[in-house]
């Protein structure tokens, strides 16, 4: 306590320097007066009484300066001192200040931002209770890929195994809600125990009860805390609520609270869910089958089982399975997949592979700041030699410009945490909407931290080779040398050091920029298969007692698909159960008659498209061989299918499809005859190679789909359509909502929007290496021009060429140019194996890449050593002889 | 004077608080006397260290001070003893007897209770 109190009162000392001095002097004064007076008393002759009387007072100023010591704090002081310091000869350069601090800002804020996205992304736990114990669960397949599961196996996983304290089973659902407005919401069946296992507590009302969890039970639902606002204005009263949902009634039982994020989903386009249901599933429903793998398990292990435990647990489960079931598995073993991995696993080699990029970007300034300290420290020696000579100490100088430069970094710093401030805003504008958790990505104490420690590291790193330097100077030489300017060539090794490093570490940003770039630019030319060009799409779920019946609903189709052909400007139109790159992963087994394995799980499986006829026309996907459906493949007209080309390829090898027979989904199933082969489609992504495909027309499908996409190729822009379109729909019948109304290229588009969202960071961290080496070189070579100002006077008076001069002061520049990029080209070759897997169809060592790097590099390298040598070239030499 | 010895570090600080104890308000320059002639000019205080003491001493809230008139009609800056002060002298006093004790016991062994 009483430190502390000593503490304060030295902190306030800091501030009320002058009456404590001037109070001291009156004390030391009183003191040698009534020792005076003493020693006069005890005989002393006047003389002889004040000599001693100082004699034993000692150094006044010395008891003055231990006084003061004690007075404040000094350390602080001395820091106030420098900084105070540091701000007047900040001010005094403002040139060179706003040149440092946009530096600084640059690559601190950059950091930051990029930061904050890791941090958001991949670093902040997963916003459920002990997201280290969730997993998702996937049955493996017989290519040891992982899969989802059906119920019956998630009931024997769920008996039998002993490592999950909840293990619950979810699916996605797409239900329409129908008060007011029908709005089509993206929603999730889930088992009962599914927010237990997550540990999430409801804001209102209560979680799923188990004995709502079976089938035809009362239907329960519960809302996340957005829907409950939007749409039922944050009502209080909800709980007990019903609503309709695809013309069923269900009673609200809970609402979700605010910070509840629903991660998990299953259409990585569909946004966030807002509406869950219960599964009610029991072992007897027929599409509870071990095969009917459309559910996807998440489990919380118990605590104290590890990952590995846990997952040889469950491959000894589901080995028994297998032997019990042959022919419903097609392998055995689980795959675990920890939570975390599984959401934001995909982006995190991505995000890491920027952060170091951004990195990169603060050596750059890093390396531009301490070279343009270099130059001015040049400027500075006489200053630091007055200093040193009036007795401040090597360290106090040394302190002395860290300060300034941590104050430089600090003035990035606040520039820069700015700029992170509006990161997110940002990454939606460049389109990084894909990116999962994007909500979290805000500035927290965690980025506060982390952008004080680069600042700081930056303020050091920069400032500590000048400051070492200067504080080495030579005092007598300094002095002597004088207004002369000093040494040519001090500290030039450093700064030619700091050069090549500048130009390597742009040159190796350059080629990954380079690299992922042109790999965009190969994906963009992949045929997509289909021309997405002037065509609109337009989701609809039709729902309601109308349409229960298989032929009323293909009426209400064919009499749409009527109007909208009608409609001004539309060429072709046609639906299809989805759409290529829609993020939806609908397949079917797929048994070829004659090469049925015993085990039919293990045969191949293929892409569903229903469509009605007008669907290849409207989509542009060729036809090869055979024939397109058309109206008279009726719902009783023999079943006709078209396949995909690689269908074609790999089922019936050197044959010809056509006429050949195909169960699909099942032996038990009817077949079905290929009619036709069409051109591939890139369903997953264009930089995925297509797998097989195949088409059945919506008429003959055994269950309609009722979530159905239109297709409208359109002769103008397809989004001038679009209201049209949706009246048309709406004439026949108002009740069904229509969603997601975009033109199809929307689609292509956001398939590769990751891929250009980090290409188009990456080559902006690039450019802005490029421009801050190009000012180190443009630096350098000006300051070794302008310290040569009277020797190139000296030469052009004797009678050298331009030519020669020129020569002389670009030599210095090119070795440096050639060391850094042979420096950059060896790191390139050694890093850019780390960007592999965003590469496509480029070879991480792409020697294209590779040179037109170099000569871009170089050339922006010669601009900037040619314009400071070119206006050297300009200056009469008289001019440059009476220089300095 | 080459013989006598500067006062310690620490033990200024109670010497310091004894001697205001002992004499009420006092300057510092008194109070460098006393110590000395309580010492029996064994001890020599430096005043590059009194001084700074005092006011840590003060910082600490163990002292006061405010100016006054001396003896001898000078100004003259007194140091009083706070209730604080004399907590703190009773305190060190008592640590240092104890201290003191237990080396004599150490360097007197005859004495030893066995």
């Amino acid at each position: 306590m009483r430190r502390l109190r000593a503490l304060f009162i030295r902190l306030a000392g800091l501030f009320r320097k002058d009456p404590q001095e001037r109070e001291l002097a009156a004390e030391m004064e009183s003191h040698l007066q009534m020792h005076f007076e003493d020693n006069l008393r005890s005989g002393m002759a006047p003389e002889e009484a004040r000599r001693q009387a100082l004699i034993k007072l000692g150094g006044v100023e010395q008891t003055k300066e231990n006084y003061r010591d004690r007075r404040s704090l000094p350390v602080l002081e001395t820091l106030l001192q420098d900084l105070r310091f540091a701000v007047r000869m900040l001010l005094k350069n403002p040139g060179f200040t706003v040149v440092a601090a946009l530096t600084l800002a640059i690559g601190i804020g950059a950091n930051t931002a990029i930061f904050s996205l890791v941090n958001g992304v991949l670093l902040r736990p997963l916003p459920y209770r002990e997201p280290g114990r969730l997993t998702i669960v996937w049955g493996k397949d017989d290519l040891g890929k992982p899969g989802n599961v059906g119920y019956a196996t998630y009931l024997d996983w769920r008996a039998q195994s002993k490592s999950f304290e909840e293990l619950a089973l979810y699916r996605s659902w797409a239900p329409v809600l129908q008060t007011s407005e029908p709005e089509q919401l993206s929603g999730m069946r889930v088992t009962n125990n599914f927010f237990r296992t997550l540990g999430v507590h409801l804001q209102l009302g209560r979680d799923f009860r188990p004995e709502e969890d079976v089938p035809a039970s009362s239907q329960v639902a519960i809302l996340s805390h957005n829907l409950w606002q939007r749409r039922f204005s944050s009502d209080p009263q909800i709980i007990g609520r019903a609503i309709t949902l695809n013309a069923t009634t269900y009673i609200v039982v809970g609402v979700l609270p605010v910070d509840f994020q629903s991660l998990i989903s299953m259409d990585p386009h569909a946004g966030s869910v807002d509406l869950w249901g219960v599964l009610g599933y029991d072992a007897s429903l027929p599409w509870a089958c071990r095969t009917c793998q459309h559910l996807v398990a998440i489990g919380r292990l118990r605590p104290g089982v590890t990952f590995p435990q846990a997952n040889a647990e469950m491959d000894t489960v589901s080995s028994a399975l297998w032997k019990a079931y042959p022919k419903e598995y097609s392998a055995a073993g689980v795959i675990l997949t920890p939570l975390r991995e599984h959401l934001v696993g995909p982006v995190s080699t991505t995000l890491y592979i920027l952060l170091g990029a951004v990195s990169f970007v603060l050596l750059i300034a890093c390396a531009n700041l301490a070279n343009l300290l270099l130059a001015r420290a040049t400027h500075r020696e006489r200053e630091m030699a007055v200093r040193t000579a009036l007795g401040a100490a090597r360290v106090r100088i040394v302190r002395q410009l860290l300060v300034e430069n941590c104050l430089l970094a600090a003035i990035g710093a606040a520039a820069g945490l700015l700029f992170a401030y509006w990161t997110p805003q940002l990454l939606r504008v460049l389109g990084a909407g894909e990116l999962p958790r994007l909500r979290e990505v805000t500035v927290d104490s965690r980025v506060l931290l982390f952008t004080l420690g680069v600042a700081l590291l930056t303020g050091i790193l920069s400032g500590l080779a000048p400051a070492v330097r200067l504080s080495k100077t030579n005092l007598h030489d300094s002095l002597k040398e004088g207004a002369r300017g000093t040494s040519i060539g001090t500290g030039r090794g450093v700064r030619s050091l700091l050069v090549v490093s500048e130009i390597a570490l742009s040159l190796t940003l350059l080629v990954g920029a380079g690299l992922l770039l042109r790999s965009l630019s190969q994906v963009l030319g992949v045929s997509a298969g289909f021309d997405a060009n002037h065509v609109l799409t337009m989701r609809i779920s039709v729902l309601g007692q109308q349409y229960n019946d298989n032929q009323k609903l293909r009426q209400f189709f064919t009499s749409a698909l009527a109007s909208i052909r009608a409609l001004p400007g539309v060429q072709s139109a046609a639906v299809t159960s989805q759409i290529p790159l829609g993020g939806n992963m609908d397949r079917y087994g797929f048994h070829v008659e004659g090469k049925i394995h015993a085990n039919p799980e293990l045969d191949e499986n293929a892409e569903r498209f229903c469509i009605s006829p007008g669907y290849l026309e409207a989509m542009r996907i060729r036809l090869l061989r055979g024939r397109d459906i058309s109206e008279s493949d009726t719902s009783t007209a023999q079943q006709a299918l078209l396949i995909g080309e690689t269908t074609a390829r790999s089922m019936w090898p050197g044959e010809d499809p056509i006429g050949k027979r195909v169960k699909l989904g099942g032996l038990d199933r009817p077949w079905w005859t290929v009619v036709g082969v069409v051109g591939d489609v890139h369903h997953s992504g264009l930089d995925i190679a297509p797998t097989m495909q195949f088409y059945a027309p919506h008429a003959q499908w055994p269950f309609p789909d009722s979530d159905i996409t239109f297709t409208i190729r359109t002769a103008g822009p397809p989004s001038a359509l679009a209201s049209a379109a949706q009246q048309a729909i709406h004439a026949l019948d108002p009740t069904q909502p229509l969603s997601r109304v975009t033109p199809l290229d929307d689609y292509v588009g956001l398939s590769v929007q990751g891929r250009r969202f980090s290409s188009i960071l990456l080559a902006a961290f690039a450019a802005i290496a490029l421009l801050l080496s190009a000012l180190g070189i443009y630096g350098v070579t000006a300051y070794s021009v302008a310290q040569r100002t009277r020797e190139i006077g000296i030469r052009m008076a004797l009678g050298a060429q331009e030519k020669e001069v020129f020569e002389l002061l670009l030599r210095q520049s090119v070795v440096l140019v050639v060391f850094g990029v042979a420096l950059g080209v060896a790191t390139s070759a050694a890093l850019t194996r780390f960007l592999a897997s965003l590469l496509f169809d480029v070879r991480p060592t792409d020697p294209a890449t590779f040179v037109s790097v170099v000569f871009l590099l170089v050339g922006v390298a010669a601009l900037a050593c040619w314009i400071p040598a070119r206006r050297a070239m300009r200056v009469d030499p008289i001019v440059a002889l009476r220089y300095e | 004077m080459g013989e006598r010895a500067d006062v310690w570090q620490g033990t200024l600080a109670l010497m310091v608080l004894k001697t205001l104890q002992a004499l009420g308000p006092l300057h510092g320059y008194g109070i460098a006397r006393r110590i000395e002639q309580t010492s029996g000019d064994l001890l020599a205080v430096n005043y590059g260290t009194l001084y700074p003491a005092l006011l840590k001493l003060e910082q600490e809230g163990y002292i006061s001070s405010e100016w006054g008139t001396s003896d001898n009609n000078r100004k003259a800056k007194y140091y009083k003893l706070t209730r604080a002060g004399r907590k703190q002298l009773e305190k060190e006093a008592r640590e240092w007897e104890q201290t003191t004790e237990i080396l004599a016991r150490f360097l007197s062994p005859g004495k030893e209770s066995a």
